[in-house]
């Protein structure tokens, strides 16, 4: 009984820590429908950066969250006015040449991370004890990594459901032209809102890297992971990614545990192909996205 | 070290290598053409560069002291990318444009058993840094393994733990072909000492979470957890034991506690946590010092075991050529074969297949932030704890 409580905490906790690095596609992706390849690379980014700050300055990923989310922000923000901005959005196969963009661009990041850091995985020393409740010991990192992954998700979700901003954001992604003529400065939007689904990778990659060890190379990875997730939940539904990630924490670790870590993956997308068999938009996606 | 310091110091390297050679050229002897494709630059670049180095070092000192066969030795490099295909283009220049008089090896089991048809097919020896076995069991004579066998990496770890009375061993395997040969190992090894594997299961290299596959390790009460793992899953498997309280007698990692950053990315968790190595530079080993020295002046970092067998494997090289006394490829692949001598890496031996017998492996210890060598005793730079101090 113990190991099957244990088995389950550990399933939620890890399924918040994928949320986490999921957060900032399901923005820039489920909401803005611009395909960003380069998400994975940017969390790989930002935990290097916090890896740098932590070796150098000695600051701890969580005082150094907001630096990296902040660099991130405006290298989110030159990206998306220089080069998204530049190449034609507002045409019919826009979802094509931003593929093909960030596709490209993920590879820049990959190896401008890799002069800066070289190809070794790295990782921090930070929250490695555990909380004891009863017999059961919960792992800080993972708690700590959970929490604030709920917490952004709430907050995004706010944001884009009863804000000005927020729903602005949302009117630009359903129509640029409708937007537009409602006096929306739409190019602003757009750069705002890549800015700030790069910010959220650039902290998600300081707190994962005292979970998980980054390499350079280690960005695809993610981004995959992420892309699973968010379309599992409903592209841009956060509730949905929520539920689709604590779907996935817990199958991952029972799976681990029950039929071994081999079986895992494949389940996880036996799991995900289900669910697109028999929900094609997702667990909480509704047909016509927004 | 930084990526362009590598570069650098290569390019300072090959401009040492071609004012020796130019040098060479004005006693009127063509120089023996020495040829290899490594990876220069790329992801998996570092540990190669050190290999390079290596075999640089080891040529200089041959050059400096007269060459071989009277005749200075000229290195042909070329970058391999990581990739196993331009590897084989790469070989195929060597030997068909390029004639190379001797081959020395890629890195990585990869590339070296990608070449290993041509380069055998050719008939030219190549003293060979591919740990695992396959490619040395007759079917490439004209292979050398200048490294340890694959199975024997866990020797020195299991060899302590047997001393120490240890019956039971949780064995975490990561589902690649030198892990998985390593596993192998390690259960051959426990079963000679009496001793247990409880717990043996494998898990993808993609996987980040381990909390399900060492909290159910755990529960078999095992007295030592060894893994046969490469830096990140050994990192993924400490944190998990240390975050969900999972106790043994003794931790052990093949990959992954020789490199710095395990203990960097772990920190504290890192104490205690033991490791193998196939080197290290306080080695008693024949001309070790030596080594150290001149690897630190020309390269200024400390030499790693890649750099040492690398090394190690070039200095055998000239020695088997001078006693044969001619670049003779089928006369130097029977006397390498009954090569005995002492390197620095170890006693190199090897059998009619050319497999290693000689070199074996030194188990380390992260023992308040230094990396110790704590097994076999007399090569020890400190002693080691044992058992392990509980999780705080």
């Amino acid at each position: 009984m113990t190991t099957f409580v244990t088995l389950i905490i550990l399933g939620l906790l890890w399924g918040g820590v994928y949320l986490l690095a999921a957060e900032g596609l399901n923005l820039i992706y489920g909401v803005m429908k611009v395909v960003n390849l380069a998400h994975g690379d940017f969390i790989v980014f930002g935990g290097l950066l916090a890896f740098s700050l932590y070796g150098f300055i000695g600051i701890n990923p969580l005082l150094s969250f907001p630096v990296t989310a902040i660099v991130l922000l405006a290298i989110g923000a030159a990206v998306q006015f220089g080069i998204l901005e530049r190449i034609g959005l507002d045409r019919g196969d826009a979802e094509l040449r931003t593929l093909l963009a960030t596709f490209g661009l993920s590879y820049v990041v990959a190896n401008t991370s890799f002069l800066l850091w070289g190809s070794q995985f790295q990782s921090i020393p930070f929250l490695q004890g555990f909380v004891r409740a009863g017999p059961i010991a919960i792992p800080q990192a993972l708690l700590v990594c959970s929490v604030l992954a709920f917490a952004v998700a709430i907050l995004v979700h706010v944001w884009l459901n009863y804000t000005m901003l927020g729903k602005s954001v949302r009117a630009v992604a359903q129509s640029g032209l409708g937007a537009a003529s409602c006096g929306l400065d739409i190019v602003r939007i757009r750069v705002l809102a890549f800015a700030i689904g790069s910010a959220m990778a650039g902290s998600a990659g300081a707190l994962l890297i005292s979970l998980i060890p980054f390499q350079t190379s280690s960005g695809g990875e993610l981004t995959v992971q992420a892309f699973t997730l968010i379309a599992l939940g409903g592209l841009g539904n956060y509730a949905g990614a929520f539920l689709a990630a604590e779907l996935l924490g817990l199958v991952e670790v029972m799976v681990q545990y029950y039929l071994g870590t081999n079986a895992a993956s494949a389940v996880i997308y036996i799991v995900f192909i289900g669910v697109l068999i028999f929900r094609p938009y997702g667990l909480l996606g509704r047909a016509v996205r927004v | 070290m930084p990526s362009h310091l590598i570069r650098l110091t290569a390019a300072v390297g090959v401009v040492a290598a071609s004012l020796l050679t130019s040098g060479a050229w004005a006693q009127d002897k063509t120089p023996i053409k020495l040829g290899l494709a490594i990876t220069q630059t790329g992801p998996y670049s570092p540990p190669a560069l050190f290999e390079l180095h290596g075999y640089e070092l080891a040529v200089d000192q041959i050059n400096k002291a007269g060459g071989l066969l009277g005749r200075q030795i000229e290195i042909v490099k070329y970058d391999d990318q990581g990739n196993p295909s331009t590897a084989v283009q790469l070989y195929q220049k060597l030997l068909t444009d390029d004639k190379v008089d001797l081959l020395l090896s890629p890195y990585q089991a990869d590339l070296v058993a990608a070449v290993a048809p041509i380069v055998n097919r050719a008939q030219k020896v190549m003293p060979s840094l591919a740990a695992n076995v396959e490619i040395y069991n007759g079917k490439y004579p004209y292979l050398m393994q200048s490294i340890t066998q694959t199975g024997r990496y866990m020797e020195p770890v299991i060899d302590l733990a047997a001393s120490k009375g240890y019956k039971t061993i949780a064995l975490l395997v990561q589902n690649t072909q030198f892990p998985k040969q390593l596993g192998e190992g390690v259960v051959a090894l426990a079963k000679q000492k009496g001793m247990e594997v409880v717990f043996n299961e494998s898990y993808p290299p993609t996987t980040t979470d381990f909390s399900a596959l060492v909290l159910k390790a755990g529960e078999k009460k095992p007295d030592v957890i060894i893994g046969a793992t490469y830096l990140a899953d050994a990192q993924g498997i400490v944190r998990a034991a240390k975050a969900q309280n999972v106790q043994a007698k003794m931790f052990a990692f093949s990959i992954g506690p020789v490199e710095p950053e395990f203990y960097r990315g772990l920190g504290s968790a890192a104490e205690q946590m033991f490791g193998t190595t196939l080197y290290f530079k306080s080695l008693k080993t024949k001309g070790n010092p030596e080594f150290v020295a001149a690897y630190k002046a020309k390269y200024d970092v400390d030499p790693d075991y890649h750099a040492a067998v690398a090394y190690a494997s070039m200095k055998i090289f000239g020695e088997v050529v001078s006693k044969v006394g001619s670049l003779d490829q089928k006369k130097i692949r029977d006397e390498f074969v009954k090569t005995d001598e002492p390197t620095v890496v170890g006693e190199y031996k090897l059998n009619q297949n050319g497999l290693q017998l000689g070199y074996t492996s030194y188990a380390l210890q992260w023992l308040k932030g230094q990396q110790e060598l704590v097994y076999p005793k007399d090569q020890a730079t400190a002693d080691y704890v044992l058992p392990h101090s509980a999780w705080q």
